[in-house]
């Protein structure tokens, strides 16, 4: 016999309440597994007792409905598909093998069943096959990222820098700052190649267009100016916002300009002839941010009224309005590869799913006034805050997986630290930031980091009932 | 668990017809009271008759003899579009009710709305689940083409508006259609069962203006229902929260828009005195301090270099004074014989020392003369406000005699109305009854010492002679009647001005009292007193002129 080993009452208490939880995390919710003798039994003693005299009269005609129904059933599914572990112990082994069909079985046929077998799974009990649907497994793990580190600061700006684009072949980027400047960088250098004049204020917004040698501008002046990058001039303005425009973006696909401002409407643009197709109008305080794409909807916009609206740009009205958020919207980002987005709150970042905006997760804990969020397609969502924070995001699991602040250029006060814009590079390997002590800050992936030195810092833990 | 199905259905029902006066009942209660008429009464017989339901109409429409609403087939019913504050309770595919009916209703039912708490909770991303995944190239190209086209027709129907003239559009094809007339017979259509329509888009003329004015403006319509709030309402605020936000209002030191009248403890509290640190350099002070020692310095090597000058002067001037006494001893030894030179000297001395001496009194007389104040002399000189200065007692400043030095309405003010009240005159001005300074000679006052005073002669003895009078302010002339006192006649009433008559040269007013004068004569007899009138009008207005 083995000595017992002395621990502390504390150190029983704990490994015991862990075992617990790890026996019993993946079943929180579920029933016991149905046991058919049991409920066998059951019936038998209670038909006795409350039918005793007249059981002899029985009608042959005697349906077997199985016990515990469907409850028991929902409980052994989830139980079954969250991983078989040690945990299966107590699943009995029918259910667990009828989880596995349903795996298994999660036959494409039509695409009804398919999208039923992606909420059910079809699972046996006694006799019967039902569909029963699926639980979302609790906290998964989140993937592993390697930090960001500051390795270039640009100083050039006279004013806060506001916006950022960056080029379609990845050779600069363009800055525009509240000196009036858009300014053209080297992205691999971070030497400045050009600056442009001829806004009257602040620089609020800047677009490179992937098919045209163009350059859009949009400023807090109310114009929206379209460069030349081959001849360094003007050659079209949109005239038509009646305040400042403080968002622009570039439809993908088609030759269309859209554009968001003070005046709570998104304005849509035909690019060469300069008219407003589209006012849209809706919001009922300024537009913030606005984000297009070519699949339906194709334009998101966010506003100071607290809700993000999708729009449906050829009849010019919105879609569906999301009001989840309690603080203005200021920040939006488009998934490049999946059908999602995120918006970017003072309260919260939420993640949402295209195309009826069904809310997915919150990224919480940022809790500054986003003004930026940039996407990877490696699956990290950098929110920018302005306080001059950055978190960088797992984006399938929705953990901060690291908080950044740079510290000021020197010579500006430390309450100058605050973030406008993000933009990562056509790779995805380069953060651009444009910040409020009038510098433009380039952050790389640390190479020298791995999963050892800078592990996942999570732990799995029960989900509270989080009040949205 | 049904245990409806485990135990034997009951093989003898108990009925209500068990008894025969219940079954008499059960069928008497069979019977309907009322033969239910399936058709409407025939035309005569309708009296007291309504119709209830579709099938009363029968085939026709309304019965015009019954004087109530009618509705046959439903035709003029109003459309209750909103059929009061109620609406249909429905089931949704899953079986469930439809509570977010409400939230959809005057939407279309393809409408995405989120009600459901379902809609709130975290769903987790399944990389393999299609949704999840953008949706296929050709599905995007359609979706671009098709929205470029709304797009561009948008854009040219905004274009050609400001678009010069063109020549007028080509019209499509005439399109021909086949129609069947749901009525149909002999007397339709001539007997044919279907026509021939051919459709043709009508010209458009391309100079034509706009035919319909749409500047007019229309108030909007009503908006599009809210959406749904999907999220807690705000966080009651905690006190200490307000507190942090709490902004006190702004008392300028410069503006003040709204011209609020604000306390001074609130304007001073405001200035922000305390909170700036006044921080002075101190160099200043080791600047002053340095100018300071230096003019100190300065000064004592000025005085010294004074003294030194002054003692070698004096020196100079003894050495001088005893070479020329020498001489004069020595001159007057050699007329006198040879006297002692000695002596002379020692006289000298003596005498130098009571000259000092006597001038040591002469000043310490006047400086107790000074300090005394004197008889008045001085003070009778000096300005008013140095006699206030110094001390003076009222009585001398003044130098009025004892009787006028107060005022006589502060004595005897027990008299009640007898003294003072002067018969409710409140006119009565007689505070500047006398001249101010009856005694003081104004000469005393306006003295200006002149640069030639005569050697030899006291300040004192100076001082005396100004006052006595030195004839320089003595005005040459009075007027006459001026002067208070003893001077000319007291004035007890206005100035008499004498009438002074005017020269006549030419005699004129001898002429007019003359024309006067027979005038009043002859005014008995009848004359034209207008003419005179008139005259004296124009004469009048004459003067006027003048």
């Amino acid at each position: 016999i083995e000595p017992v080993q002395p621990h502390s009452v504390h150190t029983l208490v704990f490994r015991s309440l862990k075992r617990t939880h790890d026996m019993f995390l993946s079943e929180r919710d579920c029933l016991p597994a149905p046991d058919p003798t049991a409920d066998q039994v059951r019936r038998a003693v209670k038909a006795k007792d409350q039918f005793g005299p007249v059981l002899h009269m029985q009608s042959s005609a005697k349906t077997a409905r199985p016990a515990a129904g469907k409850q028991a059933a929902i409980a052994a599914a989830p139980a079954g598909s969250d991983g078989a572990d040690s945990k299966s112990a107590l699943i009995p082994a029918s259910a667990a093998s009828a989880a596995s069909q349903a795996a298994s079985s999660a036959d494409p046929g039509s695409a009804a069943s398919s999208a039923a077998a992606a909420n059910t799974a079809s699972v046996q009990v006694g006799e019967e096959r039902m569909l029963v649907p699926k639980r979302a497994p609790l906290m998964p793990k989140p993937d592993w990222h390697p930090p960001w580190k500051l390795y270039r600061v640009i100083s050039g700006h006279t004013g806060w820098v506001r916006c950022v684009a960056v080029d379609p072949l990845n050779r600069y980027f363009v800055t525009g700052a509240a000196d009036r400047l858009i300014k053209i960088w080297d992205l691999a250098s971070g030497t400045l190649k050009l600056s442009l004049t001829g806004h009257i204020s602040t620089v609020r917004g800047l677009q490179v267009s992937d098919r045209h040698p163009f350059l859009f501008s949009c400023s807090e002046d109310k114009t929206v100016r379209c460069w030349d990058l081959e001849e360094n001039k003007v050659v079209r303005h949109y005239h038509g916002h009646l305040s400042a425009v403080y968002g622009l973006t570039l439809h993908p696909t088609l030759d269309l300009l859209v554009t968001c401002g003070r005046d709570a409407t998104a304005r849509l643009w035909d690019m060469r002839t300069k008219l407003c197709i589209h006012t849209l109008a809706g919001h009922s305080s300024t537009v913030a941010a606005v984000a297009s794409q070519s699949a339906e909807p194709q334009l998101v916009t966010g506003s100071h009224d607290c809700t993000v609206r999708l729009w449906d740009i050829a009849a010019g009205k919105s879609l569906v309005t999301l009001t989840n958020h309690k603080k203005s919207v200021r920040a939006l980002a488009i998934h490049p590869t999946q059908f999602t987005f995120a918006t970017g709150a003072p309260d919260n970042i939420k993640q949402w799913k295209f195309p009826d905006g069904q809310f997915l997760q919150n990224f919480s804990g940022h809790n500054a006034i986003v003004n930026a969020l940039a996407l990877n397609e490696d699956g990290v969502l950098v929110s920018g805050a302005d306080n001059g924070s950055l978190h960088m995001w797992d984006w399938r699991t929705g953990s901060c997986f690291q908080r950044h602040t740079s510290p000021v250029q020197p010579g500006s006060i430390d309450s100058e630290a605050g973030i406008f814009a993000l933009a990562f590079d056509r790779s995805g390997s380069r953060l651009i930031t444009a910040e409020a002590d009038k510098t433009v800050k380039i952050y790389k992936e640390d190479e020298t980091a791995t999963e050892e030195t800078h592990p996942v810092n999570w732990r799995p833990g029960l989900l509270k009932k989080a009040r949205y | 668990m049904s245990l409806t199905k485990l135990i034997p259905s009951p093989t003898q029902r108990l009925s209500e017809r068990s008894t025969p006066a219940a079954a008499n009942a059960a069928s008497a209660a069979d019977k309907p009271l009322v033969a239910v008429q399936s058709a409407a009464p025939p035309y005569g017989h309708r009296r007291g008759w309504t119709p209830r339901r579709q099938e009363d109409f029968g085939d026709g429409g309304a019965f015009p003899e019954i004087h109530s609403r009618q509705y046959p087939l439903g035709m003029g019913q109003p459309q209750s579009a909103s059929s009061g504050p109620t609406l249909p309770m429905t089931l949704g595919a899953d079986g469930r009710v439809n509570f977010d009916a409400v939230v959809r209703q005057g939407q279309r039912a393809d409408k995405v709305v989120h009600s459901k708490f379902s809609d709130l909770l975290p769903k987790p991303i399944d990389e393999d689940d299609p949704s999840f995944q953008r949706p296929d190239e050709e599905s995007i190209k359609d979706l671009t083409e098709k929205t470029r086209d709304a797009l561009q027709r948008l854009v040219e129907s905004k274009a050609a508006a400001s678009n010069p003239v063109r020549s007028a559009e080509r019209t499509g094809p005439a399109q021909f259609i086949r129609y069947t007339p749901s009525q149909q017979g002999a007397g339709y259509n001539s007997g044919s069962a279907q026509r021939i329509v051919r459709m043709v888009e009508a010209q458009k003329d391309p100079m034509e203006p706009p035919r319909f004015r749409i500047s007019k403006k229309v108030p909007r319509g009503p908006p599009s229902p809210p959406a749904t709030v999907m999220h807690s309402p705000p966080r009651k605020v905690t006190s200490k929260e307000q507190a942090d936000w709490k902004i006190p209002p702004c008392v300028s030191n410069w503006k003040n828009p709204k011209g609020y009248t604000i306390p001074l403890d609130k304007r001073v509290a405001a200035d922000g005195r305390g909170l700036q640190g006044v921080h002075v350099n101190e160099k200043f002070v080791m600047l002053a301090e340095a100018l300071h020692t230096a003019e100190v310095k300065s000064r004592e090597a000025v005085s010294m270099r004074a003294k030194v000058a002054s003692r070698m002067q004096q020196a100079q001037r003894e050495k001088h004074e005893e070479t020329l006494q020498q001489i004069a001893s020595r001159a007057r030894g050699e007329r006198a014989g040879l006297a002692p030179a000695a002596e002379a000297a020692e006289a000298a001395a003596e005498a130098r020392e009571r000259d000092a001496i006597r001038r040591e009194r002469a000043e310490q007389r006047a400086h107790e003369r000074n300090r005394k104040g004197g008889g008045g002399a001085n003070d009778r000189d000096r300005d008013i406000s140095e006699q206030i200065a110094l001390g003076r007692p009222a009585l001398q400043r003044n130098q009025q005699d004892p009787e006028a030095a107060f005022d006589s309405r502060l004595f005897n003010q027990d008299a009640g109305l007898a003294s003072g009240f002067h018969a409710g005159e409140d006119e009565i001005y007689n505070v500047y009854d006398q001249p101010w300074r009856a005694n003081a000679s104004s000469a005393g006052h306006l003295y200006r010492p002149t640069k030639g005073l005569e050697e030899g002669a006291s300040a004192d003895e100076e001082l005396g002679r100004l006052a006595s009078g030195t004839g320089r302010f003595v005005p040459d002339r009075r007027f006459e009647g001026t002067g208070g006192g003893a001077g000319g006649s007291r004035r007890d009433g206005p100035v008499q001005f004498e009438k002074q008559v005017e020269e006549d040269p030419f005699g004129l007013d001898d002429l007019f009292d003359k024309v006067k004068r027979s005038e009043t004569v002859g005014t008995g007899s009848k004359r034209p007193a207008s003419g005179h009138r008139d005259e004296g009008g124009s004469g009048r207005k004459r003067d006027r002129r003048d």
